[in-house]
């Protein structure tokens, strides 16, 4: 694979351009080289996307717009990867999702869209998600990580009902449990038994990498 | 007899001309026939078709016809009464009419270190005593000053809500909806003897969530006017220009207006604008943003020319996180502008935060800023007796004084706001005085008001049917694992 390659996918990545970013990958597999790093390249680019936001320089339209590149790039490469048997290091794997009878998915993406760009696989299960659901993919991902989403009071309870899920499941003990949302406190998040609570999606997703260093 | 309020006396601000008013309207009607609104509810979606509506079922979206809107929009009253439990403080909204009510939070500030937490019982009681006292509050349309109040759960916290406004309170009160507390609201509404509002409120982008739907439905079923408002972010759940989003969060308010019309022509109906942008950095709404302003002002432009009462409800809350000097202009510049633009209720008094804060001694200087609003759209009396040429001409120059007239002593309490809480000491007295800055004045009267206001309380007839209707709530929401 020519080095040229991986650059154009980068610059596919950081100039927002999901088409590009798709068929860069593409033919990146198809000449056969290492999915590897591909894959690395396209976290490389997102993740110089995340560091430009965090010093200011850019903003949450230009993270959320790299996120949804990298949700129609990776696949490519991963599909890649599994073909061949292999596996990447990453800073862990995010379940993440919005809670059951609650549909805002903003805040929810804006939180996937942080993880993604600071170098966590995402699996991204929408809205709506019932208990049964985000077990589901906790399980079948490996999360290391469970991010759930509540804006309103009537459905942060849904909360505390996947986190008992996950006990009665006998996983609570393997995922870290992080809650947001405008309805959500610190307090709460105590209460229900959650790792983590942060307010703003930047501060969840620094709350993603101390929680995966205490791991 | 009704409350008065504030009567706007000059044309409001305009700031578009008017083939930009019709680009807006067109635009919208465009939304609403080609992309259409996804509604979440059955009983709605097929009384929508049964009116001219394209209805895809299984997609849940609904295509309008332009012609059912417009006829909808021309059922709506362009003004209306609304009853509260003492009759003087009944409301005709509409018109050039102002009143002012709450923006609620949902928990209590700390004054001295700034910290939330949720409220106890007895200071929401003593929030709406507050609320109830203050002259230019008119009018509850929050449910409760506070949604997390210690010892209620969730789904009970807007029946106590508005069975402690109905308590404490004699002023119009609004009922939401939420878990299917509406029913309740209603049955309480009833027996005490007045009427709640209710409210349907839209999911943007372009969604109506089934529970707001089927609040629309019992309360425009019950005879109670309807609250239908949107509330954008300007970037994230509608486009991030102002022209773009008002398309959105008009196209999501008229589906809803068009929705009770359907239910029931002529039921009351305001319109409401709550956009705010997203803050690109935090992803939270810029509350207190001027850009809400603007939004607020074109949204009263074309809404009036609906004809349909307006409410500007952004300029409730600020982004500051303490009562300062950041929250007191964002959300004076708000109210001014919105009042300014003909917005016939501005939701104000007591947020602080977002929605995260609320605190009485806000509202008591939010009902300051009321009072200054208020002042200058009733403008300026100009007839013989205020142009007072005989008395200048009496008066002449120095030595001449105007303040030992009789003309001074009729005119200058009818002329001057006298502010309640804003320092006006002379600064010699002000040192004297320890130094004291509009909130301490603030934090003083909310002290006076709560040892000398007591609210008119209800008969015990009324406080044990409303303990009841309680008591089956409560009921019903234990049955359903929610209590």
């Amino acid at each position: 694979m020519s080095i040229e390659v991986l650059e154009n996918l980068k610059k596919a990545v950081v100039e927002y351009d999901g088409e590009g970013a798709v068929s860069w990958a593409r033919k990146a597999v198809e000449e056969g080289a290492d999915p590897v790093k591909a894959a690395d390249a396209l976290a490389e680019a997102a993740k110089q996307v995340g560091d430009a936001f965090g010093r200011g320089e850019l903003w949450l339209p230009d993270l959320v717009a790299t996120a949804s590149v990298m949700e129609k790039a990776m696949p490519v490469v991963l599909e890649a990867m599994e073909r061949r048997g292999q596996s990447r290091r990453t800073l862990g794997t995010v379940v993440a999702g919005t809670v059951f009878g609650d549909i805002h998915s903003i805040g929810k993406s804006m939180v996937v869209a942080m993880a993604r760009t600071s170098g966590f696989d995402v699996v991204d299960l929408g809205v709506d998600v019932t208990a049964q659901k985000f077990l589901e993919a906790v399980k079948e991902y490996k999360a290391d990580i469970l991010a759930m989403s509540a804006l309103l009071t009537t459905t942060m309870y849904e909360q505390k009902k996947v986190v008992e899920a996950l006990k009665k499941a006998g996983t609570r003990e393997k995922t870290k449990v992080v809650v947001g949302g405008g309805a959500i406190t610190q307090e709460f998040a105590d209460k229900i038994g959650a790792d983590g609570y942060r307010a703003t999606a930047p501060m969840a997703a620094e709350l993603f990498k101390e929680l995966m260093r205490v791991r | 007899m009704v409350m008065k309020g504030f009567t706007r006396k000059f044309k409001p601000l305009e700031i578009l001309t008017e083939e930009q008013l019709e680009a807006i309207h067109r635009g919208t009607l465009e939304v609403l026939e080609k992309t259409g609104v996804r509604v979440e509810h059955e009983r709605a979606l097929k009384m929508f078709k049964e009116n001219g509506c394209e209805v895809d079922y299984k997609r849940m979206r609904v295509s309008f016809p332009p012609g059912l809107v417009e006829e909808c929009l021309h059922k709506c009253p362009s003004s209306f009464h609304l009853k509260a439990r003492d009759p003087k403080n009944d409301l005709r909204i509409g018109g050039n009419t102002l009143y002012f009510s709450t923006f609620s939070g949902m928990r209590i500030l700390d004054l001295d270190t700034w910290k939330t937490r949720p409220a106890t019982k007895t200071e929401n009681v003593e929030a709406i005593k507050v609320l109830d006292a203050l002259d230019n509050l008119h009018y509850h349309s929050a449910y409760t000053p506070y949604f997390e109040v210690e010892g209620i759960s969730p789904s009970m916290s807007i029946p106590e809500g508005v069975a402690a406004l109905m308590r404490y309170s004699t002023k119009v009160i609004q009922a939401n909806y939420a878990l299917d507390c509406e029913i309740f609201n209603i049955k309480m509404a009833k027996t005490v003897g007045i009427e709640v509002n209710g409210a349907c409120l839209a999911s943007p982008p372009l969604t109506y969530r089934r529970d707001a739907i089927e609040s629309a439905f019992r309360f425009v079923e019950a005879g109670f006017p309807v609250w239908v408002c949107s509330g954008v972010m300007m970037g994230a759940s509608g486009p991030a220009t102002i022209a773009g989003s008002t398309i959105t969060n008009n196209a999501e308010v008229m589906t809803g207006i068009v929705l009770t019309q359907l239910i029931k022509p002529g039921t009351r109906v305001w319109a409401g604008d709550c956009a705010f942008p997203m803050e690109m950095r935090t992803g939270s709404s810029a509350f207190g943003a001027i850009e809400s302003s603007l939004h607020q002002v074109v949204f009263s432009q074309i809404w009036r020319k609906y004809g349909i009462p307006i409410v500007s409800c952004a300029v409730g809350p600020s982004s500051s996180k303490q009562i300062d000097f950041q929250c007191g202009y964002e959300k004076a510049i708000g109210a001014m502008l919105s009042a300014l633009s003909g917005a016939n209720v501005l939701t104000s008094y007591g947020g602080v935060y977002g929605e995260l804060a609320f605190h009485p001694v806000q509202a008591i200087l939010d009902d300051e800023i009321a009072g200054m609003v208020g002042r200058f759209i009733e403008s300026v009396d100009v007839t013989e007796e205020t142009l007072a040429i005989d008395l200048i001409d009496e008066v002449g120059p120095i030595p001449g004084m105007y303040l030992d007239k009789e003309h001074t002593r009729k005119w200058w309490k009818k002329e001057q706001f006298m502010p309640k809480v804003a320092d006006r000491t002379s600064y010699p007295e002000w040192m004297e005085k320890g130094k004291k800055s509009a909130l301490d004045h603030a934090k003083e009267r909310m002290k006076e008001i709560l040892a000398t206001h007591e609210p008119t309380p209800l008969t015990s007839d009324q406080e044990a049917a409303l303990e009841r209707i309680l008591e089956e709530a409560r009921k019903y929401y234990s049955e359903r694992g929610l209590l």
